[in-house]
């Protein structure tokens, strides 16, 4: 993805963005406190880049033409994984659903050996589990270092937080090696959705561990919509729950933890990770980029 | 309770029993003030670290059913497909379903245990994090219209509810087969593997 290729998209986005600003009391159009210029993906050649996709698995229109989008800017930025923050499948998981609500909307990625590597959401049959795309290695929650890079991801499973998996998580992080340590899940600790907003009760657990394990970025989904959270003791959280469901206008403004929202239509995220630095764009299902820009490494405290 | 496929192995429930007395007593100090008075008088035993250990006996017996079971099928690998996932669910769930045909609700959950869980239950959703916790809880939570039945598949278009971590750590813990869930204020025990109910407990989430 060069920023040559951006500038279009990131022209719309920045106009969509302005928008919103400019409509007052408009509904369903994210809040934003001011329009920002667009950082571009470096896409440099041997970054580590993969894509975030969250609460997708509806087998509607709309999720295949996100999958689509998502494989045009893999062709640009060639992400090697895909983690998904949970609600893989909604309703039935029959064998013909898998293929419904997953195989065929990305399967120009699937036939390109891009790896998805999933989470479990509160929709999501624990079978999951052991169904080979999701590379879940039959555990419920697990870790994995990313291909070539200083980076590993750990999948937790945040509608079943039992004290097993807490003590695993804070071994797993304590003794991970990797400069980028990024734990991802379904519940957002920090959200500004109507719906469903904050996990209070999860951050009480979970946040700790993140600090003191050095965690820079955290992704999670379940409000249906985008939003990047404004830094919370210096680590950014995402919510990223808009890969097939949205809840059209349902980011509150009055949360005053957003520093980006976007819920008027899909969106997934991509991410580039060059040495300190994590760049990111949020991309809708009409390949406009809603949200952009650079993350520092934390060190462990 | 689950007769022949169900021998209990006291070598192996000491530990638990043991653990679930002791989960018991670290959130009920009163209790564990009591338990160190029955060091001097051994015949007095504390009824709700029994019921408790009652409990985990129930669940161990039918874990080791469910272990039978599983290993008259076909394991699924760790790379499967969506057919056999569905189908590996599907048949252990009908051997489950065959070998506890006469089960009914309060067989795990038995009476002497009820009272002492929904009493746990009680002080964490009427405590300073209940509000929370009963929103976590409540959270897509699919209503009493769902029919509980024991050994009833869990109702694939329904999504789980979440359960808090901090009710998790005062539960006694289950083994990997089973999970806590709510639907509405009762409290289910769900068959993983299977995807089936195995027990209920009403009432558990206080109003």
């Amino acid at each position: 993805m060069r920023t040559s290729r951006l500038l279009p998209a990131a022209l719309l986005a920045v106009s969509l963005i302005w928008l919103a600003a400019a409509l007052p009391g408009a509904s369903g159009i994210a809040a934003r406190q001011a329009p920002q210029p667009e950082i571009p993906l470096p896409n440099r050649e041997g970054s580590f880049k993969f894509a975030v996709l969250g609460d997708f698995g509806t087998g509607e229109r709309t999720q295949y033409q996100l999958g689509e989008q998502m494989a045009k800017v893999q062709e640009r930025f060639p992400f090697e994984l895909v983690i998904t923050v949970g609600d893989n499948i909604y309703g039935g998981e029959r064998p013909q659903d898998m293929k419904k609500k997953f195989e065929e909307p990305y399967k120009a990625l699937i036939s390109k050996g891009i790896k998805f590597y999933a989470s479990l959401g509160n929709h999501d049959d624990r079978g999951q589990a052991r169904y080979a795309l999701f590379n879940m290695d039959g555990k419920t929650y697990y870790t994995f270092k990313a291909p070539g890079a200083s980076v590993r991801f750990f999948a937790l499973e945040t509608d079943y937080l039992t004290p097993a998996q807490t003590a695993w998580f804070q071994k797993e992080l304590a003794s991970a090696g990797e400069d980028w340590k990024i734990p991802y899940f379904h519940h957002p600790l920090y959200s500004s959705g109507g719906r469903h907003g904050s996990q209070s009760d999860l951050a009480t657990v979970l946040e700790p561990l993140f600090l003191k394990g050095g965690v820079s970025v955290v992704f999670a989904g379940h409000d249906h919509f985008y939003e990047r959270i404004k830094p919370q003791k210096g680590i950014t959280y995402f919510v990223t729950g808009s890969g097939g469901k949205l809840r059209r206008g349902d980011i509150s403004k009055s949360t005053g933890l957003t520093a980006v929202g976007f819920d008027t239509d899909l969106a997934f995220l991509a991410a580039e990770i060059a040495g300190d630095r994590l760049f990111f764009n949020a991309i809708s299902r009409t390949g406009a980029v809603i949200d952009s820009g650079v993350i520092e490494r934390r060190k462990p405290e | 309770m689950l007769g022949m496929l169900a021998r209990r192995s006291t070598s192996r429930l000491l530990p638990v029993a043991t653990a679930a007395v002791s989960a018991f007593l670290t959130v009920m100090p009163a209790a564990a003030a009591r338990s160190a008075d029955a060091q001097t008088t051994p015949q007095r035993v504390n009824p709700n670290a029994k019921a408790i250990a009652e409990f985990q006996e129930e669940i161990n017996e039918y874990v080791e059913l469910h272990r039978t079971l599983e290993k008259t099928l076909t394991p699924v690998p760790r790379d499967a497909t969506p057919e056999m996932i569905d189908k590996y669910q599907r048949d252990l769930g009908r051997l489950i379903q065959q070998a506890r045909k006469n089960q009914r609700a309060g067989d795990i959950f038995e009476s002497d245990v009820r009272p002492v869980l929904r009493r746990l239950l009680a002080g964490l959703f009427n405590g300073p994090d209940g509000k929370k916790l009963r929103m976590a809880v409540a959270e897509e939570n699919p209503g009493e219209s769902v029919k509980l039945v024991v050994n009833g598949r869990y109702p694939d278009t329904i999504p789980l509810s979440s359960v808090p971590p901090q009710v998790l750590r005062t539960l006694p813990q289950l083994p990997e087969e089973l999970e806590y869930r709510f639907i509405q204020s009762t409290l289910i025990l769900l068959d993983v593997h299977a995807h089936i109910i195995v027990d209920y407990l009403t009432g558990a989430v206080p109003k």
